[in-house]
């Protein structure tokens, strides 16, 4: 289980892994989309960083709603309505809890995946985010039902969500900027499905 | 139904802004106007329509008017032509 | 009368649209939202919730926008301003915005020009 001063903790120590890794991002971006994941990405967290002193104290479900509206607010790429309509829905599914465990984390990040699916009309197998959050996702469910060890389980939906983003490598973009490459977007790894995997990473090395 | 020809004066011919007071002006009837030339048709409330025909100064277009105020709005759109295109 | 709102990652785009409906229809509430507040090219939820506040009255607000994160960051305004008479339109950003001006100036209601803009996508230039 964690309490909300540890999700609060690990949403800072996201916001700087984005931090430290933006300009990777950005570098990957720059390749099938408009070059602004990273730097747009970072933004949104800092901005999230910056009223962590607010939100000390607060359930779980006010600090994902703060980092979704950080992101909304000042993204300004794809990225940031995607990102902040899953963390406003991850957020909306934590509600008041000041402690999770991982059934619930399970929840939380089906409903951050069906906010992203609805906001971009996307599905996996486009060349995005969802193809490393979905794998992940199933992958801890399968994991938790097998071991019932959480830990185990996190492990288990991060070498997903790291074989989704090999995985985007080999398909066509079909939504986003990158879908005006067609062909030539192969070969390369999507950014948003990069990211996730940070986060889930970041995740899995705090709990 | 009401119809008419009308060759148009003004010099930029049926472009954006005289374009735009006619359109305006059909608006203000009930009647389904149909603005034609040169094969193609136009409902001339419907700016975006109205200035895909290309008409120009010179050139012959026919109005058909066709509904329930068609007297009226053939009666003040005739002068309203004179007037504005 | 009906306002409208001009999103698009550039900011001189979006003011540039906006300008060009003044040619036709001058007294027609009209705001861009274009290109994010330090610069650069993107779409900002804070803009275009400003803009669309700015030209809001009962009669409602139509949001037109360039592509791609435009529409999702429009949506995300549009939910977030429940209760409100706000709706974007599906349409080529300048033709859709020269047209639903046009309509709005001679009192069309947000229905009617909604349905209008639905048919400009269609529409050949020439």
């Amino acid at each position: 289980m964690v309490n909300q001063d540890k999700v609060l903790e690990i949403m800072v120590k996201i916001g700087e892994k984005i931090e430290e890794d933006k300009l990777f991002l950005t570098e990957l971006d720059n390749v099938i989309g408009d070059g602004d994941h990273g730097i747009n990405m970072a933004r949104g967290f800092g901005d999230f960083i910056s009223k962590v002193p607010d939100l000390q104290g607060k359930d779980i479900g006010a600090i994902l709603k703060a980092a979704g509206m950080s992101l909304t607010m000042k993204v300004g790429g794809a990225s940031g309505p995607l990102y902040g309509t899953a963390y406003l829905q991850a957020g909306k599914t934590a509600g008041d809890k000041t402690e999770i465990g991982i059934e619930d984390f399970i929840q939380i990040l089906e409903a951050a995946i069906e906010g992203v699916k609805m906001r971009g009309k996307a599905v996996t197998g486009e060349k995005t985010m969802l193809d490393a959050m979905v794998p992940a996702l199933d992958a801890i469910k399968e994991e938790y039902d097998a071991s019932k060890d959480a830990k185990k389980a996190l492990e288990a939906g991060l070498a997903a969500a790291k074989e989704g983003v090999e995985y985007t490598k080999t398909i066509i973009a079909t939504k986003g900027r990158a879908s005006y490459l067609g062909e030539r977007s192969i070969g390369h790894q999507d950014p948003g499905a990069t990211s996730f995997t940070e986060m889930l990473q970041v995740i899995c090395e705090n709990v | 139904m009401k119809e008419f020809t009308y060759t148009i004066k003004d010099e930029v011919g049926l472009h954006a802004r005289p374009a735009n007071v006619v359109s305006k002006e059909a608006r203000k009837y009930n009647s389904k106007i149909v603005v034609s030339f040169n094969g193609k048709t136009a409902e001339l409330r419907k700016l975006m329509q109205v200035m895909s025909l290309g008409a120009r100064c010179g050139d012959e277009i026919k109005i058909v008017i066709e509904g329930e105020d068609e007297d009226k709005a053939f009666e003040e759109l005739v002068p309203f032509l004179e007037e504005n295109l | 009368m009906v306002g409208f709102v001009i999103v698009s990652h550039s900011e001189k785009l979006a003011e540039g649209v906006t300008d060009l409906t003044k040619m036709m229809a001058e007294d027609v509430p009209i705001a861009a939202a274009g290109g994010l507040p330090e610069g650069g090219f993107g779409t900002s939820f804070e803009r275009i919730f400003d803009a669309v506040n700015s030209v809001y009255s009962d009669d409602g607000v139509i949001i037109l926008m360039d592509m791609g994160s435009a529409v999702m960051t429009a949506e995300m305004v549009i939910e977030a301003m429940d209760g409100m008479k706000v709706v974007m339109a599906d349409c080529p950003l300048v033709e859709g915005a020269v047209t639903a001006t046009c309509d709005a100036d001679s009192g069309m209601s947000l229905e009617e020009i909604m349905e209008d803009l639905s048919e400009v996508a269609s529409q050949k230039k020439f």
